[in-house]
């Protein structure tokens, strides 16, 4: 029991350094480590004169900027992350990712109509479709015996198809200005976060990762079967909706806030799993906090190389495909067979 | 009686599978559940487990009407062990077993709970086998691992789905060994066996489906009696004495064709 808590502990701590020095770190040229350094000697000894016009910079740059960044980038990392693994104890298939049930394509459904409505609001309606893709492809898949797992990755594929269906018409239908806007949402991207976006996505990420860290002992019982579920006294059926609902909530807020960030979901629960095993026990806690480490070191890296923005759902494809291929080359991914 | 069964039917679809099917068992024996492959008996289990549910009829365990319990009662009344199991994920053995005790926890298992499962894997005799991960486990060692999961579900009555597949002849013996252990400690056993002999040989009381109804042995006669078991088996089979008991054999006929039941 106390190795446990120490453990938590741990995956509660391990970020904090990670973040810290995350905001060091920004496009060449601008802030650099040195100026921040003297920020933050400035802050702790006591506040920065206002005459102080470059220190001053400093401030507004890490504050609204950095800041609001890097925490926008843990939070949806460790979102990713945790639906992920959670989904993949859910269907007991390791390669499934929260896209599978069609709430990516239904996010970018609702970000392309609401950059084509003036009155829609962005998140909020990326968000939304998100969850009533979800949720439709939960509808197709249940029956009246329950949801198999085949049923819902097939209707999370048939949803998808039909969400990209009507991304499709919606970009052919705008100008090529808002079609570029449109485009570069998907790609996911991290470079125009902020507080507000902090704010909006915060609430539901914590409170679905809050649900799944309760049910993250169950995952190891669902995961043994439906069957096996039932005849130790839960209803799978109850246990399945307990890790579907957390688990698309966490996504389609991550999703809403930063567009389409790929193979997070898929690749970084392997590597959880790597270092800690496959008790869902251990993984759902380190999958917040690994995923949401993850996705700050690649965006740290994103805003470091280069001075223009490369969209961070590319570098972290461009990263995870090629490490993907490598566990898969090596089998030590954490499933049998 | 730990299990009174009454005037159950159930049919998937339109297929039915068990057609008003009536017995008991009694408290603290073993009894074997018999039949050709088709004829109920994984059905019958998985009713009184409450892995399906009935329409018609009505199950009681230890005086208590099935359907109305919820699941973590049920859970703690009777244990479950399905014929075929597949894991995907590698968990260790001790948290497979560990997962038996779901009816008892909330959030996380605690200690007393880590307790009951490191018991059913003394029980069983799988220690060395603790840490390792279970898909990579032979099926013999799967089906012990499965087994000692229904033990730490620490039910009252439990009901086993042929357990004494893929298990080499130690650890059928074993097995059986420790059943019998389990039934003098106050545990009623239910368990549905291909093989009649270890039924025969270790079973108290012995109820054979035959297309989804009841056969018993003839009032007053032993269950051996080879022209009832041929009927239920729709084959030629013929006892041998052994120790007090009998164990069957099929008679070899002239054209090696046997009868079906039609």
């Amino acid at each position: 029991m106390t190795l446990l808590q120490t453990r938590n502990l741990f995956y509660l701590l391990l970020p904090l350094p990670v973040l810290f020095l995350s905001l060091f770190i920004g496009p060449a040229g601008s802030v650099a480590p040195p100026g921040v350094l003297e920020w933050f000697m400035a802050k702790l000894g006591g506040g920065i004169p206002l005459a102080d016009a470059a220190l001053q910079m400093v401030e507004e740059v890490i504050v609204n900027v950095r800041l609001p960044r890097v925490i926008l980038a843990f939070l949806v990392g460790g979102a990713l992350t945790v639906s992920g693994t959670s989904l993949q104890a859910l269907v007991r298939n390791p390669l499934v990712a929260p896209e599978i049930l069609g709430l990516s394509a239904g996010a970018a459904f609702g970000a392309a109509l609401a950059l084509t409505v003036s009155w829609l609001p962005l998140q909020p309606t990326a968000f939304a479709f998100g969850l009533a893709a979800a949720a439709f492809t939960y509808f197709l898949a249940v029956s009246r015996r329950g949801v198999s797992v085949i049923s819902l990755v097939l209707a999370g594929i048939i949803v998808t198809g039909l969400f990209t269906a009507l991304l499709t018409i919606v970009q052919i239908m705008n100008d090529p200005f808002k079609l570029q806007t449109i485009v570069h949402w998907t790609m996911g991207n991290l470079h125009n976060a902020a507080w507000s976006k902090v704010r909006s996505s915060i609430l539901p990420i914590t409170a679905g990762a809050v649900a799944l860290i309760c049910m993250r002992w169950r995952m190891n019982v669902l995961a043994l079967g439906d069957e096996e579920t039932r005849a130790v006294g839960l209803n799978p059926e109850r246990e399945k909706l307990l890790v579907l609902v957390p688990s698309v909530l966490v996504a389609s807020a991550a999703v809403a806030v930063a567009g389409i960030i790929g193979l997070v979901g898929l690749a970084v629960p392997h590597m959880v799993r790597m270092l800690v095993g496959p008790d869902n026990s251990k993984t759902v806690p380190a999958s917040i906090a690994f995923g949401g480490v993850f996705l700050v070191l690649v965006d740290d890296l994103c805003r470091a190389m280069t001075s223009f923005e490369i969209p961070v759902g590319i570098f972290t494809t461009l990263i995870g495909g090629p490490f993907f291929i490598y566990l898969l080359k090596r089998a030590k991914l954490g499933f049998g067979e | 009686m730990a299990v009174v069964v009454n005037n159950l039917s159930f049919a998937y679809g339109r297929e039915t599978v068990l057609r008003d099917v009536s017995f008991q068992a009694p408290a603290g024996k073993l009894t074997a559940l018999l039949g050709r492959n088709g004829s109920g008996k994984s059905t019958l289990l998985k009713l009184l487990a409450g892995i399906l549910t009935c329409p018609r009829g009505r199950i009681e365990l230890m005086e208590q009407d099935l359907s109305v319990l919820t699941g973590a009662a049920r859970a703690r009344l009777v244990g479950y062990l399905p014929q075929f199991h597949q894991a995907v994920f590698s968990f260790t053995v001790e948290d497979v077993v560990l997962t038996g005790r779901a009816a008892y926890v909330t959030t996380m298992p605690a200690s007393r709970d880590r307790d009951a499962a490191d018991s059913a894997i003394r029980m069983v005799g799988i220690e060395h086998l603790r840490r390792r991960p279970y898909t990579e486990l032979s099926g013999g060692e799967r089906q012990l691992v499965m087994i000692a999961r229904v033990l730490a579900q620490q039910p009252r009555i439990i009901l086993l789905d042929e357990p004494l597949s893929h298990l080499d002849l130690f650890n059928q013996a074993r097995l059986i060994g420790l059943l019998k252990r389990l039934t003098e400690a106050g545990m009623t056993v239910l368990a549905v066996l291909h093989d009649p002999n270890p039924a025969l040989l270790f079973g108290d009381c012995i109820v054979c489906l035959r297309d989804g109804q009841v056969a018993l042995p003839p009032a007053g006669g032993a269950p051996w009696d080879s022209v009832f078991l041929s009927e239920v088996y729709g084959l030629n089979l013929e006892t041998v004495p052994y120790r007090g008991k009998a164990l069957i054999a099929p008679v070899e006929s002239e054209g090696g064709k046997q009868n079906g039941n039609a």
